[in-house]
Formats: structure tokens, C-alpha cells, sequence
């Protein structure tokens, strides 16, 4: 049995999950004789830290729906004629190079069309604003704006398995918008694959669930879903962010509507190449990446724990640097996988001992109703995004900050538990403070007022809901949900349209995490671990980051569309390991 | 594929040659791996993962495990043993996805069943274990010590095991199935995994729209 009383006060969480803390983190500390770990993977090539500006995604164009052919069928999409799209892009997923780093670069051979030295292997997106057709990852990201929906063309034009250069993940895609409130056909569900040579279709209608605004959500993000194939696609480079913005959190600071929130933001997106972002509303996602000595990703498919990189990238940079002006900025904080746990704290360079308060404002990317005020850090598991507000006007132009990552993880099972000290700490980012331009002023605000939580019925009215439980555990082998493995033609839920339930996610592990995940609706958390939440997990959450021997009962709504959606662990590998079962919303 | 010219090199030396140093796919990467990093004649993407072994099947044919077994094919190894086999059995689902490999088992298509047990079963124990379901693909045992090196290559732990690799080592692409799914979506990772004429995306279409 797991004592609690042991529990870190882990940063903002004031329910701790247990997944940093007690005592059953020690248990994977002291793994079977013979068990693989960690020292079996070669470390990555050095690389000089805080020498690769950030690399900060441009907006996804908007090409206008004239310019696809064929054209929109709205037949192929459940209440088209409802959400024209206004805001019609095209993507093209194509094998190529990417600089992860310069040191790492230069490692490289002459790979995928492009002479040695030039990048590391990457699958990318296309379609971002000014790039020419480039493509990058993470991809572009997608801003869009409730009530202006969205249509995505994403052509595969990845080669075939045989020519492909990629030595992991199967260049078939299906991409997922994650936590978005999407019909099932535009959703990414696994088996909606594309091949090669073909295209799918996504259709955001931008339509808050059951048209209530407290339904808006504001950090998302598009990966790949290829069934067997999502950590290993992702890895190879299948990610991208997405912002919706409203009229509430409209993503302009000088915004003169009397309901905007005036967050950090200017509605501009992507960097200038030598690590000045042009905007104040900063996506961040981070992936642990391990590299061969040839410079290229690493991953060993057979561990079916999790797979662990040594370095850290920040959008597909290691360990980049960032120019901050003395003003606030919104850093929305991603932990893109596939397998590692972080606690994320920022220290001044020159005083590594002393964490730098900020506040959060958003848990899985949805705004908390009252921002979380001085946090010292925060913590993000596979999929888990936070948004916080640091204001560097408290530090003098020319000083260095840096977030380095706390969490202890020695495979890919979920953190140890233990917090590292010292230089033992993971260095992720470097920030370095320069001066506003003359005569700019910062004029964003972090209101105490966020946007309120949609209600939740009576006690006595969720009593006589339909209760479900998922037991994540691992069994024979097999990452397992409920006792079974991912099958496509079994249901194993299907809540009609129009109805609410009261869910229950179960960690059955004693000493691994998993990440849960539903697709189509994020939910409320009601209770975690019997307890009321509190603090950063009072929140509409849709990945609830289970620790050892964890239970979240939470409150879903199943309304707008129907179809096939998944339930799954986002531990990637874990996922793709059987983890994941299908549901259906069913017509009401 | 730029290791591919070095494989077709490699190919031609022909059996593994223990003595042939060097030849392995990236020398620094063999010179941190903690596995077992013997030379080998014959190389291929995951060949890393797994010892130079010598392994025996339940007709007391030996071969090398990975140069003979793994390299260059497409495969379906899934593990068990004689005693786990009474408490989860395996091996009737997987006569199911033998008969609809069909005859391009042991031609392009190898299914593998590896002991769990490699102190307990023989050649004999495993012959008579596949014949009484037909299984007509290849049992492996051997010295306990090389059966869990392969083991530990593939993360096996204990006796009975629910999941399967397919792979094709051609192209290094490695998935898993349980071993007990519907024999028809392992068939499918098969068709899937496959290259050339043999290649099917799926076996049954479950887009949405």
C-alpha cells in the first residue's frame, strides 16, 4: 500500500498525484535482475547548450476554400453546411531534414535528398505563413477562432515503407487534433489512415460544445494516430500546436472588447531565425530525443515501457536559447512525449537554487477559472499542456533564465518520484532578457477572473448517471485497459448523444504512470484520489496523468456529434502496445 | 536507403563470420551498447538488439537466430512454452493466422514461437506442442542463456507473454499485436508490414467515410 504522507509539495499541484510522490516510486527503482534500462541506449553525441535560437512555428496559411481541388465535399463531413469553412488550409507531410542542432547537424549524412551536414531525419508538415512551402516540425500552427470553422487537407507525401529513410514509425498518417470537440471523421481516429500519395480531410467546426463560451478551450495540438504507429511517427516529427482563441481570450493584449481577457499576445507567430519571437503568446512543446552518432533520432521499439530521450528539445530544438523583452509573455507549455514526465522550474543563471514565481493560467490548455499565483513549478506528463504567465520585467536586460526540468525518470514506465539537485537537473531553455523596444509598452494583464467552469449537476442527479471505470494496468505482457487490448471492431463504450456519465480512470500499477486520454471532450475532474481537487487540477482537464495506484472520477458530456473516438494511454508507446479501446457516441 | 549497398556487401560474406570485426552497422554505437556486440558477418537494422545465437527448432534443425532467422524477412514471433501454454494458451490463434498467411509461410512470411522456458522444453516437448495444433511454423529453444538474450532483446519477462511482434526487416519496421487479437488484424499487420505484391494496407477497411 502506498503511503501518502511522504507526498512532495510537487510545485502548484496541491493534490499531488502520486505519481511524484510516496513511496511506491521506489519500486522501479529496483527493476527484476536482467531488465533492460536505460544504460543499454547509447547517449547522444554532446551538443553546446543555449546555442540554437528557438525555432517558433508560423501561423498555418489560410489559402482559402477556392484554392483546393477537388473541392470541400461537405457530404464527407457531419454538419458542414452548419460550419462553412472560412478558414481552409493545406498540409503536405513529407520525409526531409531538420536542424536539431547545429552540433548535431553536423554529424549528419547525406540523407532524404539533402548533402551531409545539412540536418537530422524529420517527417514534417508544410503550409505555414511566408514559408514558401517549407516544411518544419512542429508543424505550423493552427490559430483559429471560434465561430470561424476550419478545414485541413493533410497530404501524405511521405515515400512508401520501402524507400522511406526514417528507420522508425510507418509512413502511414492519421492526425488528431487533440482535446478538440471534432466529429469522428475529422478526429485522426487510428484506423482513418492515409497512405502515401493520399490525403485525409479535417473539419473543426470551432463551435463550443453545446454552444456554452465556458466550453472554449485555447492549447491544442495536432499529432499523428496511426494505429501501432503513434509514438514512433510523433518522434519522427508528427506534431504541431494549435491555439483557439474567442472573444474572451482573443489573444490580443490591446483588445478593446470589455470581455477580453488581454492575456500576453499580439497575434503574431513565429521567430525571426536568430531567436526573437515576433509574438508574446509562445507555444512551446518538448520532446525527449535521443540521437545516433550520425546525428539522426534514435528509439528502441522493443522496450514496450516508454522510450526516454537524453536531450531535451524545445520545438524541435536542444536545449535552444530565446531573446525576452522586460515584459510579460504567455508560454503555453507542452509536453509532446512520448514517454517522459516533467517538473519545469525557472532559475536565474547566475542562481540555480532559487526558483523564479510565475502564474498558471490554463491546465491541458483550458483556462482555469482564477490564474494559480506563484508557482514555482509546473508539472507536465506525456500530452499535458500548461499555460503560464512569467513576467521578465523583473529581471535586468542582459540576464540569463533557464528551465530546467526536476523529474527524475530512468525508463520509460513514468518518473521515479525523486527530484534531481544541482547540475543534475535537465537543462531545456534558455531565456535572455533585453530591453523593450523605445516608447513599447506592455499593457497585457493576467485578470483574477479566467473563464468560468461550465456547471455540473447536483450530487444527487450525477448519483443516478451511468458510472464507468477504466483500470489501466499492465497484464501478460501487455499494457491494458479494463483487461483488453486495443481492437478496433470491439465497443467498449457507447454513451448516447445528449447524455452525461461519471467516469473513473483507475492506475491498477504500482509502479508506472499513465497519462489517460479521451478523445472528442476534455472532462471535470471531481474527484482525485476521493479528494475534491484543488489548486492547477481544479480544471477541465483531458489528460488525466495517473501516478501509482491513482483514481480520477470525473464528470463527461457527450453532445454536438457522433462516432467512433478512442480512449488510450498517452505513454505513446504504452498506447501502442495495446493500451487504447474504441467508444462511440451513438445518435441520441 | 544509404546502410543498404553496406547490407548487400555484408550479404555476400554469407554466414556470420564471429571473426569478421568491424563489420557492425555503427562502431560507436556497438561500443556503448551493453548487449552482447559481437562482429558480425551479417548486419540489418535491428540486428543491435539481439546476441549472436545459435537457437534449435522442434525438428533439431539449428540456425542462427538473427543472420538466419530475423535478417531480411518478414516475420511473426510471439513466445510461450510448454507449462505457459496451460495457463495462456497461444497457440491455437495463432494456427488461425497461419491459415490465412497461407502459403507464404516460410517462403516471405516466418512465424516464430520462441520458449519462455528454454530450461524446460526441448525439440521434443515443442514438436509435440506444435503438432497437436498443426502449427506448422518453427518452435525455437536453446541454451538458456541465448534464448534469454533474444528474449531480453524483444523485453520479455516471464513465462507467458500476450504479445507479438511483426517485422520486416527489410525495411525495419517492427509492430506489436496481442497475440490473442482477432486473428485477422495480426494478418493484417502482416499484409500491412509487407512490401512488393504482398503489400495490403489493410485487410478490411475501416475508414470513416
Amino acid at each position: 500500500m502506498v503511503k501518502r504522507r511522504k507526498v512532495l509539495k510537487a510545485g502548484a499541484l496541491l493534490s499531488v498525484p502520486a505519481i511524484f510522490g510516496g513511496g511506491a516510486a521506489n519500486a522501479q527503482l529496483c527493476r527484476p535482475t536482467g531488465m533492460r534500462s536505460l544504460g543499454t541506449e547509447p547517449d547522444s553525441p554532446p551538443v553546446t547548450a543555449y546555442t540554437e535560437p528557438l525555432f517558433i512555428p508560423p501561423k498555418l496559411e489560410n489559402i482559402g476554400a477556392a484554392a483546393l481541388n477537388p473541392p470541400i465535399d461537405p457530404s464527407r463531413h457531419q454538419r458542414y453546411d452548419e460550419f462553412e469553412a472560412v478558414n481552409v488550409t493545406e498540409q503536405h507531410i513529407t520525409e526531409g531534414v531538420w536542424n536539431y542542432h547545429s552540433d548535431l547537424s553536423a554529424l549528419t549524412p547525406a540523407q532524404a535528398g539533402a548533402p551531409a551536414g545539412s540536418g537530422s531525419i524529420a517527417w514534417m508538415f508544410s503550409g505555414g505563413e511566408g514559408t514558401g512551402g517549407q516544411p518544419s516540425t512542429p508543424g505550423p500552427t493552427l490559430v483559429a477562432r471560434y465561430g470561424e470553422p476550419v478545414f485541413v487537407r493533410r497530404h501524405n507525401d511521405l515515400p512508401s515503407a520501402d524507400d522511406v529513410f526514417m528507420p522508425i514509425g510507418y509512413p502511414a498518417i492519421s492526425t488528431h487534433l487533440h482535446n478538440a470537440h471534432t466529429a469522428s471523421e475529422s478526429d485522426g481516429y487510428p484506423m482513418d489512415f492515409a497512405m502515401p500519395g493520399e490525403f485525409w480531410e479535417h473539419h473543426y467546426a470551432m463551435y463550443y460544445a453545446r454552444n456554452d463560451s465556458n466550453e472554449g478551450m485555447g492549447s491544442l495540438w495536432y499529432h499523428d494516430h496511426m494505429i501501432d504507429f503513434t509514438a514512433t511517427n510523433v518522434y519522427a516529427g508528427l506534431s504541431g500546436m494549435a491555439i483557439f482563441y474567442d472573444e474572451f481570450d482573443s489573444g490580443d493584449e490591446t483588445d478593446p472588447n470589455p470581455n477580453a481577457f488581454n492575456l500576453p499576445g499580439n497575434m503574431q507567430f513565429g521567430d525571426d531565425g536568430a531567436g526573437n519571437s515576433l509574438g508574446f503568446d509562445i507555444s512551446m512543446i518538448l520532446h525527449d530525443v535521443r540521437f545516433t552518432p550520425d546525428g539522426n533520432p534514435t528509439y528502441n521499439v522493443f522496450d514496450t515501457d516508454g522510450h526516454l530521450g537524453d536531450l531535451i528539445t524545445v520545438n524541435r530544438k536542444v536545449q535552444p536559447f530565446m531573446n525576452v523583452k522586460r515584459r510579460k509573455y504567455r508560454l503555453r507549455i507542452y509536453d509532446g512525449g512520448p514517454s517522459r514526465f516533467y517538473e519545469l522550474g525557472f532559475y536565474k543563471t547566475s542562481d540555480r537554487d532559487t526558483p523564479i514565481s510565475f502564474d498558471i493560467i490554463a491546465n491541458d490548455g483550458n483556462l482555469l477559472e482564477e490564474p494559480f499565483r506563484g508557482a514555482t513549478s509546473v508539472i507536465v506528463g506525456p500530452a499535458n499542456r500548461n499555460d503560464v504567465i512569467i513576467d521578465f520585467s523583473q529581471f535586468a536586460a542582459g540576464e540569463e533564465i533557464e528551465i530546467l526540468n526536476l523529474a527524475e525518470q530512468v525508463n520509460g514506465q513514468g518518473p521515479t518520484g525523486r527530484r534531481l539537485k544541482g547540475n543534475d537537473r535537465m537543462k531545456v531553455l534558455q531565456f535572455r532578457v533585453v530591453e523593450m523596444d523605445p516608447g513599447e509598452v506592455d499593457v497585457s494583464t493576467v485578470p483574477n477572473a479566467l473563464r468560468p467552469f461550465p456547471s455540473i449537476p447536483p450530487q444527487a442527479v450525477l448519483d443516478t448517471l451511468i458510472h464507468r471505470e477504466w483500470v489501466f494496468d499492465h497484464d501478460m505482457g501487455l499494457w491494458t485497459v479494463n483487461g483488453q487490448f486495443m481492437d478496433p471492431s470491439i465497443v467498449s463504450a457507447a454513451p448516447k448523444q445528449g447524455t452525461a456519465e461519471v467516469w473513473t480512470f483507475r492506475n491498477a500499477g504500482s509502479s508506472w504512470a499513465h497519462p489517460c486520454h479521451v478523445h472528442f471532450e476534455e472532462c471535470q475532474i471531481l474527484e482525485w484520489n476521493g479528494k475534491k481537487p484543488t489548486g492547477v487540477l481544479k480544471a477541465r482537464k483531458d489528460v488525466m496523468t495517473l501516478g501509482p495506484n491513482d483514481v480520477v472520477k470525473v464528470f463527461y458530456r457527450f453532445d454536438d456529434f457522433v462516432g467512433r473516438y478512442v480512449i488510450h494511454c498517452h505513454n505513446n508507446v504504452h498506447e501502442d502496445n495495446a493500451m487504447m479501446l474504441r467508444w462511440d457516441i451513438t445518435p441520441g | 536507403m544509404k546502410d543498404r549497398r553496406k547490407m548487400l556487401a555484408l550479404l555476400a560474406v554469407g554466414l556470420p563470420s564471429l571473426a569478421a570485426a568491424g563489420t557492425s552497422e555503427s562502431s560507436a554505437l556497438a561500443k556503448k551498447s551493453a548487449f552482447k556486440d559481437c562482429p558480425r558477418g551479417i548486419t540489418g537494422p535491428t540486428a543491435h538488439r539481439f546476441p549472436q545465437a545459435i537457437v534449435t527448432d522442434q525438428n533439431k534443425e539449428k540456425a542462427w537466430f538473427y543472420e538466419e532467422l530475423i535478417h531480411d524477412k518478414i516475420v511473426l514471433v510471439n513466445f510461450t512454452s510448454v507449462r505457459g501454454e496451460k495457463h495462456y494458451p497461444i497457440v491455437a490463434n495463432m494456427v488461425k493466422v497461419q491459415n490465412m498467411i497461407g502459403d507464404r509461410l516460410g517462403k516471405d512470411v516466418f512465424i516464430y514461437t520462441i520458449s519462455t522456458d528454454p530450461y524446460h522444453d526441448t525439440p521434443e516437448s515443442l514438436k509435440e506442442l506444435a503438432d497437436s495444433h498443426g502449427a506448422k511454423w518453427q518452435f525455437l529453444t536453446g541454451a538458456p542463456e541465448d534464448v534469454k538474450g533474444i528474449l531480453q532483446g524483444f523485453g520479455i519477462r516471464g513465462t507467458i507473454n500476450g504479445l507479438s511482434w511483426v517485422g520486416n526487416e527489410k525495411t525495419g519496421r517492427w509492430m506489436t499485436k496481442a497475440t490473442r487479437q482477432h486473428p485477422l488484424y495480426i494478418a493484417e499487420a502482416v499484409a500491412r508490414l509487407s512490401t512488393g505484391k504482398h503489400f495490403k494496407p489493410f485487410l478490411v477497411d475501416m475508414h470513416s467515410v
